[in-house]
């Protein structure tokens, strides 16, 4: 009798001890990051907090975000700019001949091939298609600004 | 006597229609080599496509430009399926 009640005295006695012991090996690892990152969560609320209270968000987006769906205006002018610059970047056109109406085949020496990758390389820099009838015809660098311009509903 | 008021190196109506359509293959060719994903690859197939219709400018024989241009819509086809596939 007594022994076996000093064997559950022992028994209960080991198996706490045992469980404690476990238990603090398993949560001490946990608990110690645990009370570390409390701090910084709760300063993370305090702090998200504060921002919302301090700046409603469309003010910050409007300063910090470009808005890329606005183009800066086409004119006449920008859109002849950019296809001088398209034509300069096209390796077969000598810069300095290239004039606004010099004509693709008869100054500048291109073949028809040559003038169809002009034309491809104004549809990928002004975002669109010209179909073919209008694309055999444009021969300038002015029929093109021309041709771009009536598309696009720009006027002088 | 009439004389033709057409410059020397006028292109007879044939010639004119069958300039139209290799113009239009090619731009077709082009169209579909910019959906092409891969910037390396895009290139490279613009510079072949471009090379081999440079190559073959000068051919007057007319079966061969007829073979030629069977030959391109072949490629063709076969670079809109692959793209296709490579979509699906």
């Amino acid at each position: 009798m007594a022994s076996r009640a000093l064997l559950q005295c022992v028994r209960s006695l080991a198996r706490p001890s045992l469980r404690l012991s476990s238990f603090t090996l398993a949560v001490r690892p946990a608990v110690a990051p645990a009370a570390v990152i409390h701090r910084p969560l709760s300063f993370a609320v305090d702090s998200r907090r504060t921002r919302r209270i301090g700046q409603s968000p469309i003010p910050v987006v409007g300063v910090l975000c470009r808005q890329y769906g606005d183009l800066p205006p086409l004119t006449l002018d920008t859109i002849k700019d950019r296809v001088m610059y398209v034509l300069k970047l096209y390796d077969k056109i000598n810069p300095d001949k290239l004039g606004v109406s010099s004509h693709f085949m008869k100054d500048l020496g291109l073949d028809s091939l040559d003038q169809v990758e002009i034309i491809m390389a104004m549809e990928d820099e002004f975002g669109f298609e010209i179909p073919d009838a209008e694309a055999e015809k444009l021969m300038t660098p002015e029929e093109i600004v021309q041709y771009i311009a009536d598309k696009k509903d720009v006027y002088e | 006597m009439t004389v033709s008021r057409l410059p020397h190196a006028a292109l007879t109506l044939k010639q004119f229609l069958q300039r139209q359509k290799i113009l239009g293959i090619y731009r077709n060719m082009l169209r579909t080599i910019r959906q092409v994903p891969a910037e390396a690859d895009r290139k490279y197939l613009r510079d072949w496509a471009r090379d081999e219709f440079k190559r073959n400018k000068n051919a007057t024989n007319p079966d061969v430009i007829r073979m030629m241009v069977t030959q391109a819509n072949n490629h063709l086809e076969e670079l809109q399926k692959s793209l296709a596939l490579a979509k699906s």
